[in-house]
């Protein structure tokens, strides 16, 4: 009987043009779990959205599995709604430039002004609310904008993104690989950087080729600040005497070799601590990275490296792609050997292009990602079977993430009864699907934001590199339960701020929120 | 509250009888075993209370060594003098507490100073990470996850330390940090938690509480009744901490021996740890912040921005100290910081990101009355990089020779993986 129906599967998925041209040439094994066409939509709900809206099963239901997923992949389900709701977000669409010209740091508001005189630098007696009033006046006049007001834009888009758009599966794995290349807006250094680095480095790439998102975020400077790499340069090169350098390195001479991205690429980004790399690798492979570093956005660095042309940039070595700059003149050119691979001595950009090639296509990495993958739609725990069933998808096809899903979801082990609400809801989850759930109304994001960090998870500050852990035992715990249950009642009794419920049972709809099954997925 | 650590109790007994004991073992050995339990159950826990200063502290205004030259020419508006001995009969304000000839405590730790007379109170010099990172991010996480040239350690050392206890009988309260998010340090796979506010640790409806007992109730029998597991277990512990909580009116608690504590956040969570150590709920490791200790601009001298800061660490923490009256015994804290700052004084009256700074540690079996360290005349040449304090203790050797006497940890190599260093003889014995 399972083998007839497999064989179905199979002549049903190469031959595509039985089920119609829409149809993908796949079909999702869920009969052979013993699922009902109803419990399979739901399941498939439950991994690829933020919850289920009212309907949405039936939806899934006449539209087909596969149809719906396929299109979730293709993610380009018109959002006018959403777009709109954004549009009042005037801080999103600004380059990194004009983030560093519109929302300086404190620290250099505070410097600006001691250097316009308008706060005494001598006067030790300036008391901290006189002191506050003085900033406060200078930024208005200058046009300055607080850097909190960036963020909070930052967070609000996150919420209405995840409660609204129609490309859920975008939303969910923006989220993922945000996670897996994390950086965090703790560390003031690449703080502001961090919405351009998910609107233009991680959003257009997540269902890409890893390769390109592994060099994307290597060349972003959210990730050059967050890891330290935009430092990094070979002895004795360090500072701005050598040649064009940026603000930052002429501000903060480099003590030389910087590991910390090198190791971390590796680590956690690709082949994973048991990748089988050395120290010597992670070195190696720092040399290789000496140089790359973010282009100066201040007029005093640019002014530096302006009195060199183009031409002449590129002739000495030099690349410079929008924020990404790379610094010849701090390049270690020496021979360098990573992973058994030799970069010969006189080198320059074209290193880094490569390794990021290696690492990229690594059956280390192929493995360590397709797991992460694998843990977040599947279970804490996925079955090694999956795993090497979706890194062989990855080695296979060149680090196709739409194929390494795809290899996924049509698996038996997706769809197994191990897998069915074996995920604990995340706190970002559970309060956007509540809301999904309840078809709320979102007018303030802020509040729902509070909640969520009130519950663990603070979104864009985790400080560690390796991102949230994704497993269960992590998200619940006495205080974080209670605040969960705490949230359900506040959803439905209308107390959380900025979202509208429709009216319901509040006792009731709180109590199935903070319910123990609605803390799986 | 007793009606709960017969909760706790319960809960370990069914953990034992369910996983230990299944196998055929004769009964009075089980028996045996399950008193042991009790016994170790209510036995009084010690506690490692930390306090991390956020934001850099600058040790040399803190504890100054008040005769070098040096440090007089490098901070011409920064530098107290001695005041001498008995500062704390009243005299705050005046100058530095003259502890030993060469170190003098800041007017603003003047409650510190019968503590450190007594021999309670320890202070390291010099103490800071191998890493000479001078960004706070990097250091303080480094110095959380005990991993000073890893960044990619997931868990954090308190977290490690509370899994190397030795003994499985957790509680809700095992590890509890007063702030708002779990701090790196806590980070991992061992049972803690953040409660920024004892208060809030219930069920609660703004507005409405009546509807929130009701739900509390149901919650209750929902996560009874669910299967076993997470969220069951999770469940039955949250309950449980809750009402032990609310049996103690944590709201109206009033502090023992006249204690008065600052009303400040680190005062705030000081007062409710305290609350914690004397219900008896099991708290070994705790945790708060404290912070303000950034100063770049204006740093003042015994009044201004680390003053303030300075005065509400020393009341808050001798507060705490008074406060637990018959249990100091089981109870030692400690400070740090992420580093030190400058030894020259900045263009803007205050001090910028420098490498070693200061701790304190305090309890009955800290070796105390002494500064520890290795603190050289701070001459040019005796500074890293020409500039800072250097570091000349390893915090590992610190925090492990700490934890190691108070809460008798033995494994150093998984507190502090690749650390090789020697613990410092701080403590007692």
């Amino acid at each position: 009987m399972r083998a007839v129906a497999t064989l179905a599967a199979i002549l049903l998925a190469t031959v595509p043009s039985l089920i119609g041209p829409k149809r993908p040439p796949y079909r999702f094994p869920w009969r052979q779990a013993g699922l009902t066409e109803r419990q399979a939509a739901d399941h498939l709900l439950s991994r690829f959205t933020y919850g289920a809206t009212p309907g949405q099963t039936d939806a899934v239901l006449r539209q087909g599995l596969e149809n719906w997923f396929a299109q979730q992949l293709a993610a380009d389900l018109p959002d006018d709604s959403l777009d709109a709701m954004l549009r009042p977000y005037d801080a999103l669409q600004l380059t990194n430039e004009q983030v560093v010209g519109l929302y300086p740091r404190m620290g250099q508001v505070a410097k600006m002004a001691i250097r316009d005189g308008v706060i005494n630098k001598d006067s030790v007696k300036t008391d901290r609310a006189e002191y506050r009033g003085l900033i406060r006046d200078y930024m208005a006049r200058k046009g300055y904008k607080p850097e909190q007001e960036l963020f909070r834009q930052f967070i609000c888009q996150k919420i209405l993104r995840a409660v609204y758009s129609n490309n859920q599966l975008g939303e969910v794995m923006t989220d993922f690989w945000f996670n897996h290349f994390n950086v965090s807006i703790t560390k003031n250094d690449c703080a502001e950087f961090i919405p351009a680095y998910e609107r233009d480095v991680i959003r257009p790439n997540v269902f890409g080729k890893f390769g390109d998102l592994l060099l994307e975020t290597a060349k972003s400077p959210a990730m050059l600040y967050y890891l330290d790499n935009f430092m990094s340069s070979a002895a004795g090169t360090g500072g701005s005497a050598a040649g064009p350098g940026t603000d930052s390195v002429s501000r903060r001479r480099s003590g030389g070799l910087n590991e910390n991205y090198a190791r971390e690429v590796m680590e956690l980004h690709t082949l994973g601590v048991d990748g089988g790399y050395t120290q010597q690798d992670v070195t190696e492979a720092a040399r290789v990275l000496t140089g790359w570093t973010v282009y100066p956005m201040n007029e005093d660095g640019q002014r530096f490296i302006n009195r060199f042309s183009p031409d002449q940039l590129a002739k000495r070595g030099f690349v410079h792609e929008g924020d990404f700059l790379f610094n010849a003149n701090r390049h270690d050119k020496g021979e360098k050997d990573v992973l058994g691979h030799v970069f010969v001595a006189g080198g320059g950009y074209e290193e880094g292009v490569e390794l990021f090639g290696m690492l990229a296509h690594h059956p280390s990495t192929a493995k360590f990602v397709c797991r992460k993958i694998a843990v977040r739609f599947v279970s804490d725990d996925p079955p090694q079977s999956l795993v090497d069933r979706m890194a062989k998808t990855f080695m296979d096809k060149d680090g196709d993430i739409r194929q390494v899903l795809v290899t996924m979801v049509t698996s038996p082990e997706f769809w197994a009864p191990a897998a069915i609400k074996e995920k604990t809801k995340s706190p970002f989850e559970l309060a956007i699907g509540a809301v999904r759930g309840l078809r709320a109304t979102v007018e303030q994001p802020y509040p729902l934001y509070v909640w969520i960090t009130r519950m663990g998870e603070k979104k864009y500050y985790y400080p560690a590199p390796t991102g949230f852990p994704d497993k269960g035992a992590y998200w619940i715990n006495t205080g974080s339960l209670l605040n969960r249950m705490n949230f359900g009642l506040a959803l439905a009794g209308g107390k959380v701020g900025g979202v509208k419920v429709g009216s319901l049972n509040a006792q009731e709809v709180g109590l199935a929120i903070g319910s123990p099954a609605n803390q799986l997925r | 509250m007793v009606v709960t650590r017969r909760g706790f109790l319960k809960s370990g007994g069914i953990a034992l009888f369910g996983v230990g004991l299944m196998g055929g073992i004769p009964a009075f050995m089980a028996e045996a075993a399950a008193s042991e339990k009790r016994r170790q159950l209510y036995k009084r826990k010690r506690v490692l209370v930390c306090i991390f200063q956020r934001g850099a502290m600058d040790g040399l205004m803190a504890v100054t060594p008040f005769e070098d030259a040096y440090l007089k020419a490098a901070r011409p508006n920064l530098m107290m003098t001695a005041a001498g001995q008995g500062a704390a009969s009243g005299r705050q304000g005046t100058g530095l507490i003259d502890l030993d000839g060469k170190w003098g405590l800041h007017p603003g730790l003047n409650a510190f100073e019968p503590l450190f007379r007594e021999g309670r109170l320890g202070i390291v010099h010099g103490i800071g990470s191998p890493n000479n990172t001078r960004s706070h991010f990097d250091a303080q996480d480094y110095m959380e996850s005990g991993t000073p040239f890893n960044k990619g350690t997931a868990s954090g050392w308190l977290n490690r330390a509370v899994g190397l206890l030795g003994h499985d009988a957790l509680t809700p309260f095992t590890a509890v940090s007063l702030t708002s998010a779990l701090p790196r340090s806590l980070y991992g796979d061992n049972p803690s938690v953040a409660i920024a506010n004892l208060q809030d640790f219930a069920i609660q409806l703004k507005g409405n509480p009546a509807a929130a007992q009701a739900a509390a109730r149901s919650f209750e029998d929902l996560y009874a009744t669910t299967r076993p597991g997470l969220l069951q277990q999770t469940g039955k512990e949250s309950f449980e901490a809750m009402k032990v909580l609310q049996s103690a009116d944590v709201q109206h608690y009033q502090p023992a021996n006249g204690a008065v504590y600052p009303n400040s956040p680190l005062g705030g969570s000081l007062r409710q740890i305290a609350q914690l150590v004397k219900l008896e709920v099991g708290l070994e490791v705790a945790f708060t912040e404290s912070g303000g200790w950034d100063t770049h601009f204006n740093q003042g001298t015994d009044n201004g921005i680390f003053a303030r800061s300075i005065t509400d660490l020393g009341n808050s923490i001798a507060a705490f100290w008074k406060d637990l009256g018959g249990y100091q015994d089981d109870v030692t804290v400690m400070t740090m910081t992420e580093f030190g700052r400058t030894v020259h004084q900045n263009g803007t009256g205050g001090t910028d990101h420098g490498r070693a700074s200061c701790n304190f540690i305090l309890g009955n079996g800290v070796a105390g009355g002494k500064v520890y360290g290795n603190v050289a005349p701070l001459a040019v040449e005796n500074l890293e990089d020409g500039r800072d304090l250097p570091v000349t203790t390893d915090f590992r050797n610190v925090f492990g020779a700490v934890v190691d006497a108070h809460l008798q940890i033995a494994n150093d190599k998984l507190l502090f993986p690749d650390w090789n260093g020697v613990k410092a003889g701080v403590m007692k014995g």
